[in-house]
């Protein structure tokens, strides 16, 4: 376990689907070569695939201390890269404008498919980063020592001159996080924005999220939102805790998604959508989390002051992220292998 | 899942087999597989094996390649090796040289693939003479007995490559020439070495792409003596 932890939680109420934080982060890290496919940071539909499809059937993470085996997916599984035939139709006289090959999977490919209950259709967006988990299965699995968990903030990071491209990791890795730049025979994958926290500013999916729907500090620090909603209040759940490496990015459930004519009903005792599904994704703790989080709305509805509520709001950056001045990190370099 | 590496390879510096391969001395070898000097040289066979699974979750995986034909030819301060073995599938490609790696402008170079592995072949040599018949471990060495890894991939070809134990196999950047061809269901190589004195242990292995072979996930030859 590192000395301290950066952690996020993502607000799964607020978020559009816009899929800015996705741009932000593919603009600043994965526009280089052989990083085309990779998005670090990316927003699913769900219920649906997911990116890559049905990652989290994949397998990896631990079983009983053992790693779990799994494929790793190809690059269909991401979603083809392609291009539009631009030329042809803005001075050749094509009538629209068309990808170049037959697209069979993109990123977010069943976009707000979703699936029915009741007759009614649900879903919801579910953005997806490296959890920089406090038991990497990744670092586990890497036989050159190339990954390593920061001591000062446990940001998980590969070491790019020590990666051999053997993509142990990304088999091992539960929610397929690790890339593969095949032109440099290296995987990579999200750094938590690190350059930008050492200089005082937040990850590039927070900063740029129109939703304000993410929260960044350290979960060690008791004055920071991510404690106070994942430690204090316990309104946010990893993904896929069964999945054994104790992930460090947090969401809070959709708990009161619209229904017609069930206004003002709680999800729990009227569902817009199964809470089978949530438990699937984040435990059976879901539920005690829904009701926290209902209780809380009724203080708010009720005319009273609700902290959580407040906190979610997230009305400015100041509630939205406490990111540690550098003295306050103990700069410890993580203790590594030849 | 790393005790059970351990546990089926702690050979330690080992003394060696009457395991040889035989050489053919004073002639100048030929990087062309199928030049005509390669003819006369007697062929070593060398068995391989298949190293154990990484992980203790991960089924061990079949050996398909049982050996290794070995040619070697000393002469004119080098020594050729050049290494035969049946493989139905070539896992090979050619690679765009990635050139852009940050905030590129236009369009940039795709990977083609993410789970592909590249057929390959290595030969690992001590880095130091062998005194009393004391080879160094066969998982790449150990700290007091390193070696050379002679090592070629058939999608970013020839490099030597250091190491002092499992998990410390460095790049050097030096090439070396090689030379392979793939027909008729059979890799043939050359590769091109510096002199290698009569009596060095040697020992071959050999990465079948299309079995997801990369690391330590291969076929290897215990060590042989060259004549
Ligand atoms: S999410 Fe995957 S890549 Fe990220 S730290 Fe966890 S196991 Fe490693
Ligand atoms: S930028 Fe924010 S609101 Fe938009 S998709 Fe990303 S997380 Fe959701």
């Amino acid at each position: 376990m590192s000395r301290h932890q950066y952690s996020m939680v993502l607000d799964l109420n607020k978020c559009l689907g816009c899929q800015t934080c996705t741009m932000a982060c593919k603009k600043m890290w994965t526009d280089g070569d052989g990083m085309d496919y990779m998005y670090w940071n990316n927003v699913e539909t769900r219920p649906g695939q997911g990116y890559p499809r049905k990652w989290d059937e994949m397998g990896g993470g631990f079983d009983r201390g053992q790693l779990r085996p799994s494929e790793i997916p190809t690059k269909e599984d991401y979603g083809q890269t392609f291009e539009y035939n631009y030329e042809a139709r803005m001075y050749g006289g094509a009538a629209s404008a068309q990808p170049h090959q037959e697209v069979r999977n993109t990123p977010n490919w069943d976009e707000d498919v979703g699936a029915l209950m009741l007759g009614e259709n649900y879903y919801f967006y579910l953005p997806r980063i490296c959890n920089h988990c406090t038991n990497p299965a990744c670092l586990a699995a890497c036989p050159r020592s190339a990954i390593y968990k920061r001591e000062e903030d446990g940001i998980v990071l590969i070491d790019q001159e020590r990666c051999e491209g053997y993509r142990h990791c990304i088999q091992a890795c539960p929610y397929k996080k690790i890339y593969f730049n095949e032109l440099l025979g290296k995987s990579q994958k999200c750094i938590f924005c690190y350059p930008r926290l050492e200089k005082g500013d937040v990850n590039a999916c927070a900063k740029q999220c129109p939703g304000r729907i993410r929260f960044v500090g350290l979960l060690d620090d008791p004055h920071s939102t991510v404690h106070k909603l994942v430690k204090v209040h316990k309104v946010a759940l990893g993904l896929f805790p069964e999945k054994g490496t104790d992930p460090n990015v947090f969401y809070v459930p959709p708990f009161n998604p619209p229904r017609t004519g069930n206004y003002g009903k709680s999800i729990l005792e009227d569902p817009r959508l199964p809470l089978d599904y949530l438990i699937y994704l984040f435990g059976e703790e879901v539920v005690e989390v829904i009701r926290r989080l209902e209780a809380e709305l009724k203080v708010a509805q009720s005319g009273g002051r609700s902290e959580v509520l407040q906190l979610l709001i997230g009305r400015d950056a100041g509630v939205r992220y406490q990111i540690a001045q550098r003295e306050d990190l103990v700069q410890i370099q993580p203790a590594r292998h030849a | 899942m790393r005790s059970l590496l351990g546990f089926a390879f702690v050979i330690g510096a080992a003394v060696a087999a009457e395991l040889t391969v035989g050489a053919r001395s004073g002639v100048t070898g030929d990087l062309n597989p199928a030049g005509a000097v390669w003819q006369a040289v007697e062929a070593s066979k060398l068995a391989l094996h298949r190293t154990p699974p990484q992980y203790a979750t991960e089924p061990p995986s079949a050996l398909e390649i049982a050996s290794v034909e070995v040619k070697v030819i000393r002469g004119a301060g080098k020594t050729w090796v050049r290494l035969a073995w049946p493989d139905p599938s070539a896992e090979t490609a050619s690679l765009d040289k990635p050139k852009k790696m940050w905030q590129s402008e236009g369009l940039v170079r795709q990977s083609a693939a993410t789970n592909r592995f590249f057929d390959g072949c290595a030969v690992m040599l001590p880095a130091q003479p062998v005194a009393n018949d004391l080879f160094p471990s066969l998982q790449m060495g150990d700290a007091l007995h390193p070696v050379l890894i002679y090592y070629y991939d058939a999608a970013r070809g020839a490099e030597v490559m250091e190491a002092a134990g499992r998990g410390t196999t460095k790049r050097t950047g030096r090439k070396f020439p090689a030379r392979a061809t793939w027909a008729g269901g059979n890799w043939t190589i050359v590769l091109e070495l510096p002199e290698v004195a009569a009596g060095t242990p040697l020992s071959v292995a050999v990465w079948n792409g299309g079995q997801q072979d990369r690391d330590g996930r291969k076929y290897f030859s215990v060590w042989h003596r060259l004549q």
